[in-house]
């Protein structure tokens, strides 16, 4: 593999250099971590009275089901991205017009996708009218909000709805320019030996495409789960447990942006330079 | 276009090529060019930048097809057999070598490299791949430099080492044309030399077009040359001819004693 190329003092070097990123971005989880507790620890005497922030991103929050959701939106994103690359020409209409869709889903910022989120739990859930009711009364011992199960399942979809439309846009950009990182020559390298398609791709562009195409679905899986911790961060004052949550979530989000820039930084120089 | 002599038309023609047009959406890249190529022989191909000699061989090997706005007008026949008519455009390929003007695509071990076309051509068997992976070395002049340290990734390799291995990989599925696209802009002129007498000893086993910006190396190397300008084929000769003082057309020996080009 072509991404085991770069010498060791090179990759040392690299290693050092991002990591004084990530101590710094890690020093500022950590005095987050401790101004939230001590935030919660403040406000748990007088809970809130807001119960939809409590209620709703609760579910949101679950790591079983985000997970999943964003992997499996990951997984699609990259394929759909073989086919629109490899697959359809570039005089191709469909292919223009995703790709334009995509180009603007990208670069909506997150944090919109996090209150279209809310907006569209909200309306869907119809909690207006059970905000009367008291609060402490409907979170149970989890400090997770006990929901009628049809709220549950229009959460569901509505939640799976932003979170794809969040994650599978950046996965499918960056696996295009993945595939499109590897030159022409390259390709034609292998083609001229009698290989066919998907000699090729197995041969010449997955090998080359590997890091950026991995670094790609980090940066989409961190980008839902910074989400996920914003909802989760709406629920912070008043209620049990979350604050762990909200940090488990940002802190894999930093995680996963971290592996994602070591990925680009140490691997991709390394794979531009060599054919 | 204008010939002086016939040497070689006693011979089998093994690519005929017939008033070829190539266009990029409007720009027309060669401009209906005439041609054969005998079995056996080193085909020199001389010319400045943007006369169509890489177009020419991508058009032999319908690499072509990848460019999306070229067209090709024209006819190609390699045993007499219409280039476009083929069906099995893979085995196609692997009857004629190609060995690009940078080493790329080389993110396999040294085995490996060699041993890929073989693969795709079927060919498992590993005792089968080891004979085939040495000889094409040796016919390269790299297997005494890799054969301890054949799973190492190509890509360490110094440069004209890296070449001498894209030659190898072509030679690997035993192809009847070897087209050279300016092999030696990477390699120092030590290593040239010594590819230059591997490109002698394979004149006996295949036809060879070799493509150069080198004129002095299609003098030492070619039975004939041709001198393409600007889409254009000015002339095809044996190459004492073309190097001669008296070349059928002055742009050809402008050409060759560098006033101009």
């Amino acid at each position: 593999m072509a991404i085991f190329s770069m010498t060791r003092p090179e990759l040392r070097k690299k290693i050092a250099l991002q990591g004084i990123a990530f101590i710094i971005v890690g020093a500022a989880f950590i005095f987050l971590w401790n101004t939230l507790k001590k935030t919660q620890a403040a406000n748990i005497q007088t809970p809130s009275s807001s119960r939809i922030s409590g209620t709703l991103p609760s579910l949101l929050s679950d790591l079983n089901l985000i997970l999943p959701i964003s992997l499996l939106a990951v997984l699609f994103g990259v394929a759909f991205a073989f086919y629109l690359e490899e697959w359809l020409p570039t005089t191709s209409k469909v292919r223009s017009f995703i790709e334009s869709q995509v180009a603007f889903f990208v670069e909506i910022p997150s944090l919109l996708y996090g209150l279209l989120a809310i907006t569209v739990l909200f309306s869907y859930a119809d909690v207006s009218k059970e905000i009367g009711t008291p609060p402490i009364q409907n979170i149970n011992e989890a400090g997770l909000a006990a929901i009628p199960l049809q709220h549950n399942i229009a959460m569901f979809y509505a939640e799976t709805l932003v979170f794809i439309f969040m994650v599978i846009p950046v996965a499918i950009k960056t696996t295009q320019e993945a595939l499109r990182s590897v030159a022409t020559p390259i390709r034609e390298s292998a083609y001229v030996l009698g290989a066919n398609h998907w000699q090729v791709l197995a041969n010449r562009v997955v090998p080359l495409a590997l890091p950026r195409i991995l670094a790609g679905g980090c940066r989409a899986i961190s980008r839902s789960l910074a989400v996920a911790a914003l909802l989760i961060g709406v629920h912070i004052p008043g209620t049990r447990g979350i604050p762990d949550r909200f940090m488990l979530f940002l802190g894999g989000a930093l995680l996963l942006s971290t592996i994602s820039s070591f990925l680009i930084e140490i691997y991709v120089p390394a794979t531009a330079r060599h054919g | 276009m204008k010939t002086n002599s016939q040497n070689g038309s006693q011979m089998t023609p093994i690519i005929e090529v017939t008033d070829l047009r190539v266009h990029y959406g409007d720009k027309l890249a060669l401009k209906g060019v005439s041609f054969d190529v005998y079995q056996n022989e080193i085909l020199g191909i001389i010319g400045p930048a943007q006369s169509g000699k890489t177009t020419l061989l991508k058009v032999i090997n319908r690499t072509l097809e990848f460019t999306p706005d070229a067209t090709i007008e024209g006819s190609v026949k390699l045993d007499g057999e219409d280039i476009s008519t083929i069906s099995d455009v893979y085995g196609l390929r692997r009857r004629i070598g190609m060995v690009q003007p940078l080493p790329v695509g080389l993110p396999l071990s040294i085995y490996d490299n060699v041993a890929f076309a073989p693969r795709t051509a079927g060919i498992r068997s590993k005792s089968e791949l080891d004979v085939i992976v040495e000889r094409c070395l040796q016919q390269a002049a790299l297997w005494e430099e890799v054969k301890e340290r054949l799973n190492t990734l190509g890509t360490q390799l110094s440069g004209g080492q890296q070449q001498r291995l894209t030659i190898a990989r072509a030679l690997s599925h035993q192809p009847e044309i070897l087209c050279l696209d300016e092999f030696s802009i990477a390699v120092d002129p030590v290593t040239t030399m010594r590819i230059e007498e591997v490109l002698k000893t394979l004149r006996t086993e295949m036809t060879i077009l070799l493509v150069t910006n080198l004129v002095q190396q299609a003098k030492r190397l070619a039975n004939r040359t041709a001198f393409f300008l600007n889409g254009d084929l000015i002339e095809i000769d044996t190459t004492d001819i073309i190097f001669s003082e008296n070349p059928a057309e002055q742009a050809t020996y402008d050409y060759v004693n560098g006033t101009f080009g």
